[in-house]
């Protein structure tokens, strides 16, 4: 059940009823929200122009897959789930349809958020409204650096970086000898600080490493001939590279086209967003890439991982890609809250005591057992591995399969990045 | 592509930021063609015929737009044309997302079908040596058509004086429709031929748009030799800083631009003062 837009005269009536209902509560002053009757609303946000727009997709297919089956289970506490889908564009925009899917959709909750550039803007937002927001894949980090270390509403995606430091910790067990490294990225915050975090936890391991070469390409880029060509000259051992959207592909065909992992190593740390478009044609076995935190083909995989892969595909002919562990993660965790928060009576629950809930949560997601920590930061594990042509795909998958907890790779609560990993016993 | 926003700016003085989007469009039509024929069983060294032929093809695409929406700003302020062709990228975009979506779409493998080659010590792709074969033979193509046709002659006489022209009686209305889609298919041509060495996405027309009207700026406008030097200089440039001071890569366009600006602002090849 998906609704774009709520038309004016519903709006109207739901100002009625949100008017009579205020009026009820104050003649008979009974608990607030207990007029639990009728779908809950649950916002959605969503990219769904430019480049991560496949992104956004992913999430919304399965959040849409989720409230079905949830609905088909009778709903929360008794109540069908009624999304309410809007766009994640530019920051100020999406903090105005924030806004309007809280005021006006009168939702219980704000799932979404990707690009971490919107949800910065956002917690503050929810803060002020004071309703649960819980992001895909966006956090409140500026650079590397908390910047909502004691949120009330706000429940941020795991810290950007955290693909980078997996992939740095296992760079020098499957690559061992290396000492010369380049890089290339986006121009953005992610790509700098994935290359940063990337080179600190390396000299960790390899002290005499040395970084040779760094790339920028902006976002949206079509065509790295020359970026390639610079990558060759520089001679080094391996290549780091941290795009995650079509640009992964690309680069991957222009390399493989002059034959450039014929005599260098690859780091992918989050290709694996892009996973089914790597066509064994062009990419190359022994390339370390990396799934984020999701790995479709796991095969320590659930039930439901295998049920949900066996629907996706059915459905859009594609394998899902982390995003959709995110999503199904908030979904469902929102869901347990509300139920946790309900007790023996199964009273709906009001917004404060779900947050209360959500602190700690730990439940079943896609990619296996998920948490949120007390400071409302995503616990989860990274899927890593070498690609292989060894499997019945036209796509490379990954084996052997590496799964690195935030326990170990994603900076404890107050704590600084570059501070916590120079403390590392190696 | 630039060679299309020449002509089309040429002769009518339209400042055609849709080109990006006729590119993006053959792009898309190209993968198509050619997942369709891999698909049917068509041989994959052929590929590059599909491929081409929906480029060319899609190309009538320009018709439409000329008809139905350009025709109607001819005679109005160029902001109005700026208006319109963006309005027209927007659409496109749209268009193609709901057509083909809005993942990445591209011809998996069959870049590297016809395997590679050393030159000068490095290897090259042979399926690049194609398009640069194929970009001289459009080039020169072009060339002949324009200097040896009377479709050429009446494309320069419309160029130097519209007036004059028509009251020869060329009829505008026709040239102005022939001139466009001419200029749509080099765009949506060019479009399908790059797509095997990287990936369709919605939003590839708008990041061209900047970089080809940088090369039309520095070559000249309205010049097809300005637009195949401004290309070179373009291209070669970049690849230079990127290999020597990466930092550079992005503004280095705009260097030279201003540059070529300051100092011939009629550009590289431009012509002299009318």
């Amino acid at each position: 059940m998906t609704h774009d837009h709520s038309s004016r005269r519903q709006f109207l009536k739901l100002l009625g009823a949100g008017a009579g209902a205020a009026a009820a509560s104050r003649l008979d002053a009974p608990a607030a929200g207990t007029q639990a009757s009728g779908p809950v609303k649950i916002g959605v946000l969503t990219i769904r122009a430019g480049v991560a727009a496949p992104v956004g997709a992913a999430g919304l297919r399965a959040t849409e897959w989720w409230a079905e089956r949830v609905n088909n289970a009778g709903g929360i506490l008794g109540r069908p789930i009624q999304l309410v889908v809007e766009e994640e564009s530019n920051p100020k925009d999406t903090v105005e349809r924030f806004r309007k899917l809280v005021l006006q959709d009168q939702v219980e909750v704000v799932l979404g958020g990707i690009s971490t550039g919107v949800t910065l803007a956002l917690g503050p937002v929810a803060e002020d409204l004071g309703t649960p927001w819980l992001s895909w894949d966006g956090t409140t980090q500026r650079g590397v650096e908390e910047t909502m270390p004691n949120p009330k509403w706000a429940f941020k995606s795991v810290d950007n970086e955290v693909e980078a430091i997996v992939a740095g910790i296992l760079t020098p067990k499957y690559f061992k000898g290396i000492k010369t490294v380049a890089g290339i990225g986006n121009d953005y915050s992610y790509g700098h600080d994935c290359w940063e975090s990337y080179q600190a936890v390396l000299r960790r391991y390899v002290s005499d490493v040395k970084f040779v070469l760094e790339l920028f390409p902006k976002l949206g880029v079509t065509d790295f001939t020359s970026h390639i060509a610079a990558i060759q000259q520089s001679k080094a051992d391996l290549l780091m590279c941290s795009f995650w959207s079509g640009d992964a592909t690309i680069i991957m065909k222009q390399a493989a086209a002059v034959g450039l992992f014929k005599t260098m190593k690859g780091v992918f740390t989050t290709a694996g967003g892009v996973h089914d478009s790597l066509k064994k044609e062009f990419t190359p076995e022994g390339l370390l890439l990396g799934y984020n935190t999701m790995y479709f083909d796991d095969p320590k995989g659930s039930a439901l991982l295998k049920q949900f892969v066996r629907e996706y595909k059915a459905k859009y002919n594609e394998y899902p890609p982390y995003e959709c562990d995110h999503a199904f993660f908030n979904a469902e965790s929102y869901k347990v809250a509300v139920e946790k928060a309900a007790g023996p009576a199964k009273k709906w629950p009001e917004k404060a005591r779900v947050v209360k809930a959500l602190e700690g949560l730990e439940i079943e997601s896609l990619s296996g057992k998920r948490s949120w920590r007390e400071d409302h930061v995503q616990m989860c594990n990274f899927y890593q591995g070498i690609t292989t042509h060894k499997n019945a795909y036209d796509f490379v998958t990954i084996g052997p399969l590496e799964v690195v907890s935030t326990k170990q790779a994603m900076k404890p609560a107050g704590s600084k990045l570059f501070e916590w990993i120079a403390g590392w016993k190696v | 592509m630039a060679a299309g926003l020449q002509v089309v700016f040429g002769v009518q003085k339209i400042f055609n930021l849709a080109c990006g989007s006729f590119y993006a469009l053959g792009a898309y039509v190209g993968v198509s063609a050619v997942g369709w024929y891999v698909g049917a069983g068509g041989p994959p060294a052929l590929f590059i015929v599909p491929l081409a032929l929906a480029g060319l093809a899609v190309g009538a695409v320009g018709i439409v737009v000329e008809r139905g929406l350009l025709r109607f700003v001819y005679d109005r302020d160029e902001t109005f044309q700026l208006l319109m062709t963006f309005a027209i990228v927007l659409m496109m975009e749209d268009a193609i997302r709901l057509t083909w979506g809005t993942a990445p779409r591209s011809t998996a493998g069959l870049y590297l079908a016809y395997g590679q080659v050393q030159l000068l010590g490095a290897t090259a792709p042979v399926y690049n040596l194609i398009v640069i074969a194929a970009s001289l033979a459009i080039a020169l193509a072009i060339g002949w058509l324009l200097a040896r046709t009377a479709f050429g002659r009446i494309i320069r006489a419309t160029a130097d004086n519209r007036e004059m022209a028509e009251a020869l009686g060329v009829d505008m209305r026709r040239v102005y429709a022939e001139v466009f889609t001419l200029g749509t298919a080099l765009g949506t041509l060019g479009g399908a031929l790059v797509i095997p060495t990287t990936a369709a996405m919605s939003e590839m027309g708008i990041e061209l748009i900047v970089e080809a009207f940088a090369v039309v700026v520095i070559g000249g406008l309205g010049s097809m030799r300005g637009a195949f030097g401004g290309a070179l200089v373009v291209g070669v440039l970049r690849a230079i800083a990127i290999s020597v001071y990466p930092e550079l890569e992005m503004l280095l366009i705009y260097l030279i631009v201003i540059a070529v600006l300051a100092a011939r602002p009629r550009g590289l090849f431009g012509g002299a003062a009318a």
